[in-house]
């Protein structure tokens, strides 16, 4: 009884922690939305996230907009060997079930000018709106990196490392 | 005819072959001969994918850095100096770089005697709009060790073309002058205390790996050119 119990807290807690921003209906969830910290007097910046389609059909990401910024646009940075270049994207395909991963060196949002500094903390408004006409408000949070991976590792020996494998 | 045509040809061709084994072989003698040749020591496997075949000599070059300081060969010499090519502008390669740069800086550290030699430098391709002071501002937001320089294209383009840095400035048609992307190599590129290009850090980078490849590189360098 009690395990039973246990079990269902456990999968209310992970539901809770896992749904992120979504929208009722529209079967998209936003998660973890986060803009890297700028360097001073740098206007132009990148925000990162994830967009989960749990909807049976596939969804159209078409604009992206932020109070914070005079433009914000659909980015990739793609690779040519050695040579890297950003390309610029009308929009951005979420099929069904599935998840796209906007992350460092590839899919993000370019935030282009400022409207004034933002440091380690800040909020970054911005309005997701897909090809159906709704529209997702999500709220990212300025950090220094990454949220896995870069602040927590500051040992050169990692002995431990494989232990997050599994 | 044809045949004594083709004949001419096969002995040209192989006069050729001659010249060009006997150069080949005075080559490799040459820089075989250095007192500094470092090319037939094999590395150990865990640093050896950094490293170049043979370290390569550079040029003197002059860039720009804050204050109206000049930034050439000199400046490299007697340091480890670890060179990204990018622009202010970028939003995502570039910070994300330095940013992994300036953390495996942080992990070079507790060895004292390696974080002193360790130098890092932005090299500005977008000069149009990095001016050298907006550069000592940015690059000191990723860490201290930085130096932050640029040039024109003639400064740029003796420096990035011994590296094989390539880079574009990609203008499109309708948009204003100053709104445009820039190709930039994605590589941090490793000169040693001789300011020879001498290793690569290509993506993907974590601080970790920088950072403890980096005591091995320069244990197997003092090893060799110290003692």
């Amino acid at each position: 009884m009690t395990s039973f119990f246990l079990k269902t807290l456990i999968a209310l807690m992970l539901g809770f922690a896992s749904m992120g921003v979504s929208a009722d209906g529209v079967g998209i969830q936003i998660q973890n939305p986060w803009v890297l910290a700028p360097p001073p007097n740098v206007k132009v910046m990148a925000a990162y996230l994830e967009i989960k389609n749990n909807g049976e059909k596939p969804r159209m990401l078409v604009n992206v907009s932020s109070p914070a910024f005079e433009q914000v646009g659909i980015h990739q940075s793609v690779m040519h060997g050695d040579m890297v270049h950003m390309e610029q994207l009308k929009e951005l395909s979420i099929p069904s079930h599935a998840s796209v991963m906007l992350k460092p060196g590839g899919l993000h949002f370019m935030l282009t000018d400022a409207k004034k500094p933002l440091s380690i903390g800040d909020q970054v408004p911005m309005t997701l709106t897909f090809q159906s006409g709704e529209k997702i408000a999500v709220t990212a949070i300025v950090r220094s990196g990454p949220a896995e991976g870069m602040e927590d590792h500051q040992h050169m020996d990692h002995s431990g490392h494989e232990n997050h494998k599994h | 005819m044809k045949n004594q045509r083709g004949a001419l040809t096969r002995k040209s061709l192989a006069l050729l072959l001659v010249v060009a084994v006997a150069s080949a072989v005075a080559i490799t003698a040459f820089i075989g001969g250095r007192p500094d040749n470092d090319a037939v020591v094999k590395p150990p496997v865990e640093i050896e994918d950094y490293l170049f075949w043979q370290a390569k000599d550079l040029t003197d070059f002059k860039l720009m850095g804050a204050d109206a300081q000049t930034f050439g060969l000199n400046e490299l010499k007697g340091k480890w100096s670890f060179i990204f090519f990018g622009y202010t502008h970028c939003p995502d390669v570039c910070p994300l770089t330095m940013g992994i740069l300036g953390q495996a800086f942080k992990l070079i550290e507790k060895n004292p005697a390696a974080f002193q030699e360790v130098q890092g430098v932005f090299i500005s391709v977008d000069p149009k709009r990095d001016t050298p002071e907006l550069l000592k501002e940015y690059v000191s937001h990723f860490s201290n060790k930085f130096t932050g320089v640029t040039g024109d294209t003639a400064q740029l383009d003796a420096v990035s073309r011994q590296m094989s840095a390539l880079y574009t400035i990609d203008r499109e048609p309708g948009k204003p002058v100053d709104v445009y992307q820039v190709t930039h190599s994605s590589t941090i590129f490793l000169v040693d205390p001789q300011g020879r290009l001498y290793g690569r850090f290509p993506p993907p980078l974590s601080p970790q790996e920088i950072a403890g490849a980096f005591i091995n590189i320069r244990a197997f360098y003092n090893e060799r050119f110290k003692k």
